[in-house]
């Protein structure tokens, strides 16, 4: 990376640090993803996917309504991706990914399946997203979102942090996890001659006006969630999280 | 958010939707990845006009089309930007910006518009076919494909039930409001946070629910899909012909010189 080129990626970042897109642009557009690409990050994608299969036929064989929870789950947590957030910094309304609620719900490999299913209506009906961009797309927000917002999750329980602040961390982390591995998916297709961690840092540059304060909604939004069903149906979440997948 | 989403248009009768939904999809990826194998705006841009000609042709409303095809451009806008600017090496213009002189370049512009044209193109594609097949006969089509059971049906509950959680959601976002729920920004992310919270326990208790009614429908584990009616010859041409005309498509504009 030379100072000419160094010096070049700054102001574009910071006109588009100006000019913020909208959150929906995490979603790797169809066509974006050169086919080698798209290719490897689909073979990525692939066993958590089959991770996440086996999980469902073996919750389903101990908990005969187990498919119709995660379908119904599933589907509630897509509804909650759809409710705009609005978003002081950019002007506009944003969505949340809702995959830190999804791995505190049903754990992280079932969220990857319900994921890559959201994502594949949303590439259909909406466009956001693509088919030849599922795989990245799935990486992205079922993979990395998932296990992190799990991860600090089960972490923060476990260090004996009460269960709202560790789902607000879980939802801030599982929407900025997403919103770096898709800068780095986008600046590993597309940095050309450019050096790949500039462009990366600029990709991330450009979206961190929207993502910054969309990952803290999302983890208040998360937390409040939580709260919620814990006050109103306490052992709800406990019990859903469990291998047997049964129901309180 | 449920006109935008609903399968409604895909569910009329015309020529299209008539078609085979294995053919559309077949059809569809072949689209796809000649648009995203093409080093030449020409291909992308064709498949473009040619996609969007035909939703209009089905009489689809300009606003839905106009709606979808809206999401993709911002990360378009953002990519072109970058890429105009910061690859190649050849100057076309400069733009001052304070301390600083953005300079596009011709290698940055070219690769900026084939970005963009290959996102329209193959947006366009997928656009056309969820606007002339019902959700219901992709998944149906998906499971010929052998795509796992466990994840068409999951894909399935899921479609099925998204429109009565979007009717709820609305409804309570609806008496929310009306009680004053978002008057102030910590208000309105408690709200929300009610919403999501109920959202989730009403869904725990429709899938209770729903397995009980589908066990009383003979649900055995497993939602039988059926057998797919067999492909005729006429299905099998349209698909030969497509698949050919777009790969003759692609060697002939497909390939910048």
């Amino acid at each position: 990376m030379t100072r000419s080129r160094v010096s070049l990626l700054a102001p574009v970042a910071l006109l588009l640090f100006a000019f913020p897109p909208p959150a929906s642009a995490m979603h790797i557009s169809e066509g974006i993803l050169p086919a080698p690409w798209a290719a490897l990050w689909f073979v990525l994608s692939v066993p958590f996917l089959i991770w996440g299969l086996h999980d469902l036929r073996v919750r389903s064989e101990r908990e005969p309504m187990f498919k119709s929870l995660v379908g119904l789950v599933g589907a509630a947590v897509f509804v909650i991706s759809c409710m705009p957030i609005p978003v002081p910094t950019a002007g506009t309304c944003s969505h949340p990914c809702a995959t830190g609620m999804a791995a505190i719900l049903i754990g992280p490999a079932l969220t990857v399946v319900i994921t890559s299913i959201a994502l594949l209506l949303q590439a259909l009906f909406l466009a956001h997203g693509g088919l030849t961009t599922l795989g990245a797309d799935i990486v992205s927000m079922g993979v990395a979102g998932a296990f992190a917002g799990y991860g600090v999750f089960r972490l923060a329980t476990t260090l004996g942090v009460s269960r709202w602040p560790a789902a607000f961390l879980a939802g801030l982390l599982s929407d900025w996890a997403t919103y770096a591995i898709t800068s780095f998916e986008l600046a590993s297709a597309l940095h050309g001659n450019a050096s790949l961690g500039q462009t990366f840092l600029a990709i991330a540059v450009a979206f961190c006006p929207t993502q910054i304060p969309l990952g803290i909604l999302e983890g208040i939004v998360t937390a409040a969630a939580c709260r919620f069903i814990e006050k109103r149906r306490p052992g709800l979440i406990a019990s859903l999280n469990q291998p047997h997948g049964g129901v309180a | 958010m449920f006109s935008l989403f609903s399968d409604f248009f895909a569910c009329r009768d015309n020529r299209f939707s008539r078609i085979d939904p294995r053919v559309k999809l077949v059809v569809a990826t072949t689209a796809i990845i000649c648009v995203i194998l093409s080093t030449s705006v020409a291909l992308p841009v064709a498949v473009f006009l040619l996609s969007v000609v035909t939703t209009l042709a089905l009489r689809i409303p300009v606003r839905l089309v106009a709606l979808r095809l809206a999401a993709p451009l911002g990360i378009v806008a953002v990519l072109a930007l970058l890429q105009s600017f910061t690859s190649g090496s050849t100057p076309l213009w400069s733009v001052p910006l304070g301390a600083w002189t953005l300079t596009a370049t011709r290698e940055g512009v070219h690769a900026a518009a084939l970005t963009a044209s290959r996102v329209c193109g193959a947006v366009s594609v997928v656009l056309l076919l969820s606007l002339v097949t019902p959700a219901h006969r992709i998944f149906h089509a998906l499971r010929w494909f052998h795509v796992p059971q466990g994840w068409v049906e999951i894909a399935m509950l899921m479609y099925r039930y998204t429109f009565t959680l979007l009717d709820l959601t609305a409804d309570l976002t609806a008496a929310q409001q009306l009680r004053m729920g978002y008057a102030g920004a910590g208000r309105a992310l408690s709200s929300m946070g009610a919403v999501c919270g109920t959202v989730i326990i009403r869904s725990v208790d429709q899938a209770i629910r729903t397995h009980e009614a589908m066990v009383l429908r003979g649900y055995r584990q497993q939602i039988p899909f059926g057998p797919m009616p067999p492909l005729v010859a006429q299905d099998c041409c349209v698909t030969g012909l497509a698949v050919v005309a777009l790969l003759l498509l692609y060697a002939a504009v497909g390939r910048a010189a």
